[in-house]
């Protein structure tokens, strides 16, 4: 099977930003300067503290702060557009879930609107839930806009994750993104069978997608022969032991430096996390009842604090 | 001699015919051999043997023996294998296994122990010969599959093996692609500190670089030769499924009408059949 | 001869921006047999999956028949007049056996189950596929099987054109041998015009009449084989060389040799003949 030439190779012009199994990253950014450890340590800040705040106003915040961080980062902005139906789409499921079964709660207030009763808790839980998922949402896109995947690995082994462990995590990445050129190619040889998927009832496209199973087996079937002779021929063997015995060396982990700048930006964005922690989870700053949108609509509708 | 192969037979568990029979064969050091044939003949299976894939990978029966540099093939430790002998197979994607191409030549370099200096060293070595030094960076979608195919080399050269095995290493690769590979071939021969094994089919660009030519037919050697003497039963190569360089075939039969003296060698490339057929025409014209 | 497909004037660019194929004019008659070639890169094939209507033209347009390929809705019409064989067989095989895998195209386009039937043995017999094996799951066939299998299934659908993405890629002389002499007998003895894409210079000498040289988007040559195959220069544009005997010819062009010599025999005839 000859392989094809890329883009690259085709037009002859530098490309912008480099290709990853989940889009694209810019080829320079200010994010480089720092230590893929300092990169994941601040997606697990600004990723998972999301999970410890019920102020919709502060992951409102969170999520300018994450579009101010992609643009400073260089990350080419209009690629978000593919997010956006995700998002509605979030925001219509649990808008009609929050609306069609509310739970049943004495201490819950109605709004009659006419068509529909709501109820103002769960309708302004659901309201604070969504924009914590939106935020998190947010953090996962920054991480993953400013990393490839060398840059995922090489984080996750600074901070002790076992080598063989890394291994397979990338061999995955790496076999996904064979997978979804073989589904390209898989989907073309169906058209050119006379397959018109726009034709077809909903029944036979999902059967269809089973189908899809049975070509991605046997291309991976094969595939993985090959993969394990090579991987035979590299010297690897599956208890990760290394020839004569010593530690294994991370070369690739070994060129990425750790500065001053990283350690500190380190420190800061720990120190924050363990704040809004302790904060919420022992003072309770960021329950709901602290957002002023809250307080603000329950003097509107006239409802006593809870 | 780097390989010595003594009554080498090997069967594949779940087939009904051995696969090798009987395979006696010596190679020498810094020797470069081309192994020929059709396909399912033995070709990729003997060069299995020799890299230690059979027996360590697959199941099945093993008898003789196979030596490399006077160890015994089988009682080896496929670590030590690798560090002996480099395999390349032909399929560039399967061997990308890495997120870069400089994290894919450093995988095997991490496994044999090798220490970071030296890792820094042999990293630069093996991409400056493939010529991918600046592709060290890139991910396996921003390369072609030749420009993969180099970076399986460069693997291997960075491991530093004194044998290097490549079965069918252009068969997936585009002509451009061809002509990278083989050139590194060339100048691997000519640098001669590796022995070479290659497996092809495109014997118009094996031949002038192959020191030996074997070919493999049904499980045994049908012939070992040097390219000169290897051509020259033609019909008997053609009668085992193989293909003969055009220029060879026409050497030949320029030699059977009596263009050409019978003694001549055959020739194995375009250039020496350029310059053999000028001969021939203008004898034939001062004759005339 | 009646235009089976008819190329006017058609650019091709990707939805990412890369343009790739610039001006393309290209005419494809009833019973030809010829082939596409160029670097990996040229758009060859781009261009070949925009003659089965997989791809829609940026502009310009494509005819296959009377059908503009940038018409919504008319792929299951489009197959049954170019059928399109993919490199690796793994790629088109989807069904649990043999024979529900060459009924699937027909099956596809709605046709009665008598004619499915009746396709599928002629598709069987005519790719060489034997019964036997109807029941056997694809997986388990050696590749040169296989390959027979996905041909059957797209003649099964009785387009009037086949492409053939690398037919010989991978294999040794005698499997290559086969595979392109059955398809010259599709041509023959079936009818069917066929388009080979490859990097085999000694196939498509050996078996072409007409080739088609792409580079950089555009087509560089387009004529009988034996005219493409002497021009090396302009070739050399898209990394193609002619096989070892033409070039054999073109090196002693000034001592009498033919230029486009495309197989040895044909060499040795021209100099017996001079003799």
């Amino acid at each position: 099977m000859t392989t094809t030439t890329t883009t690259a190779e085709m037009t002859g012009a530098p490309a912008r930003r480099q290709k990853t199994l989940l889009g694209y990253v810019p080829n320079v950014s200010p994010f480089y300067n720092f230590h893929p450890v300092t990169r994941l340590i601040l997606f697990l800040t600004l990723g998972v503290v999301p999970l410890f705040i019920y102020i919709p106003e502060v992951n409102m915040f969170l999520i300018i702060l994450n579009l101010i961080l992609l643009k400073w980062g260089r990350v080419d902005l209009s690629r978000l557009r593919i997010y956006l139906p995700v998002i509605v789409t979030v925001a219509i499921f649990m808008g009609t879930v929050v609306v069609l079964a509310p739970g049943e709660d004495p201490s819950f207030t109605p709004i009659d609107l006419g068509w529909v009763t709501i109820y103002y808790q769960p309708v302004f839980f659901t309201f604070a839930a969504y924009w914590r998922l939106i935020a998190m949402l947010f953090g996962t896109i920054l991480y993953f806009s400013i990393n490839r995947e060398r840059d995922i690995l090489v984080g996750l082994r600074s901070l002790r994750l076992p080598f063989i462990a890394s291994y397979v995590i990338g061999l995955s990445i790496r076999a996904a993104g064979m997978f979804m050129e073989d589904f390209r190619i898989i989907r073309e040889a169906e058209l050119a069978r006379g397959l018109d998927t726009s034709a077809m009832k909903f029944r036979d496209q999902v059967k269809l997608y089973m189908m899809y199973l049975i070509p991605l087996f046997s291309i991976s079937l094969r595939r993985a022969d090959e993969i394990s002779n090579a991987l035979f021929a590299r010297g690897y063997n599956i208890s990760g032991k290394v020839a004569g015995g010593g530690e294994r060396l991370d070369y690739i982990r070994s060129l990425y430096p750790m500065t001053r700048t990283d350690w500190i930006a380190i420190i800061l964005l720990v120190t924050i996390f363990v704040i809004i922690g302790i904060a919420q989870m022992g003072f309770g700053v960021f329950a709901i009842t602290n957002s002023p949108l809250e307080q603000f609509m329950r003097q509107w509708l006239n409802i006593p604090p809870a | 001699m780097s390989i010595t192969i003594e009554n080498l037979e090997w069967k594949y568990e779940h087939t009904t015919e051995f696969a090798l029979r009987g395979i006696n064969l010596e190679i020498p050091e810094n020797s470069f051999l081309g192994v020929v044939g059709p396909n399912e003949q033995g070709k990729t299976t003997l060069v299995s043997a020799i890299s230690g894939l059979i027996p360590h990978s697959f199941n099945g029966i093993y008898r003789g023996s196979v030596k490399v540099f006077g160890e015994e093939v089988k009682d080896a430790e496929a670590v030590h294998l690798a560090s002996q002998v480099g395999l390349v197979f032909s399929d560039p994607e399967s061997q990308f296994t890495a997120m870069t191409v400089e994290e894919e030549l450093v995988f095997g370099m991490e496994n044999l122990g090798y220490d970071y200096a030296k890792i820094k060293e042999r990293l630069e070595w093996a991409a400056d010969i493939t010529m991918i030094s600046s592709l060290l960076d890139k991910s396996p979608y921003d390369i072609s599959g030749g420009q993969k195919q180099r970076v399986a080399i460069a693997c291997v050269l960075a491991m530093n093996p004194r044998i290097i095995i490549l079965d069918e290493p252009t068969s997936m690769i585009d002509p451009l692609g061809k002509q990278f590979i083989f050139d590194i071939l060339r100048n691997l021969k000519e640098a001669g500190r590796h022995t070479l094994i290659v497996v092809e089919h495109n014997i118009e660009q094996l031949a002038p670089l192959a020191d030996q030519l074997l070919l493999m037919h049904e499980g045994e050697i049908a012939k070992l030769a040097p390219p000169d003497e290897f051509f020259e039963d033609t019909d008997f190569l053609l009668e085992r499924g193989l293909y003969v360089p055009e220029v060879t075939v026409f050497g030949h039969w320029l030699r059977k009408t009596g263009k050409l003296p019978p003694a001549q060698k055959l020739p194995r490339s375009l250039d020496d059949a350029v310059s053999l057929t000028r001969t021939a025409l203008q004898a034939k014209g001062g004759t005339a | 001869m009646t235009d089976l497909i008819h190329v006017n004037e058609m650019n091709f660019t990707y939805p990412d921006g890369t343009e790739v194929l610039f001006d393309i004019n290209l005419t494809v008659a009833e019973g030809e047999f010829m082939a596409l070639i160029g670097q990996n890169g040229s758009g060859k094939t781009t261009l070949s999956k925009c003659l089965n209507g997989l791809f829609q033209p940026t502009n310009g347009s494509v005819m296959i028949g009377e059908l503009d390929t940038r018409d919504k809705g008319i792929i299951k019409k489009l197959v049954t007049q170019v059928g399109y064989v993919f490199q690796n067989p793994d790629h088109q095989l989807f069904n649990n056996n043999v024979k529900a895998e060459i009924a699937y195209g027909p099956r596809n386009i709605d046709l009665p189950s008598d004619e499915v039937e009746a396709r599928v043995r002629e598709a069987a017999k005519v790719a060489g596929v034997a019964e036997d094996l109807f029941d056997t799951h694809p997986f388990f066939l050696p590749k040169g099987l296989r390959q027979r299998v996905a041909i059957a299934s797209i003649l099964a659908l009785k387009p009037r054109t086949i492409i053939v993405d690398e037919p010989t890629t991978g294999q040794d002389m005698v499997q290559s041998r086969e595979v392109m002499n059955f398809l010259r007998s599709l041509r023959d003895e079936e009818g069917h015009s066929i388009i080979i894409i490859t990097h085999e210079m000694p196939i498509v000498a050996q078996y072409t009449e007409r080739t088609v040289a792409l580079g950089q988007g555009q087509i560089l040559l387009d004529g009988p084989t034996r005219e493409v195959f002497s021009q090396p220069e302009i070739l050399k544009q898209t990394y193609v060389e002619p096989p070892q005997i033409t070039r054999l010819g073109q090196a002693l062009v000034d001592q009498g040799l033919p230029g486009d010599a495309l197989t040895v025999e044909e060499m040795q005839n021209f100099l017996n003949g001079r003799a």
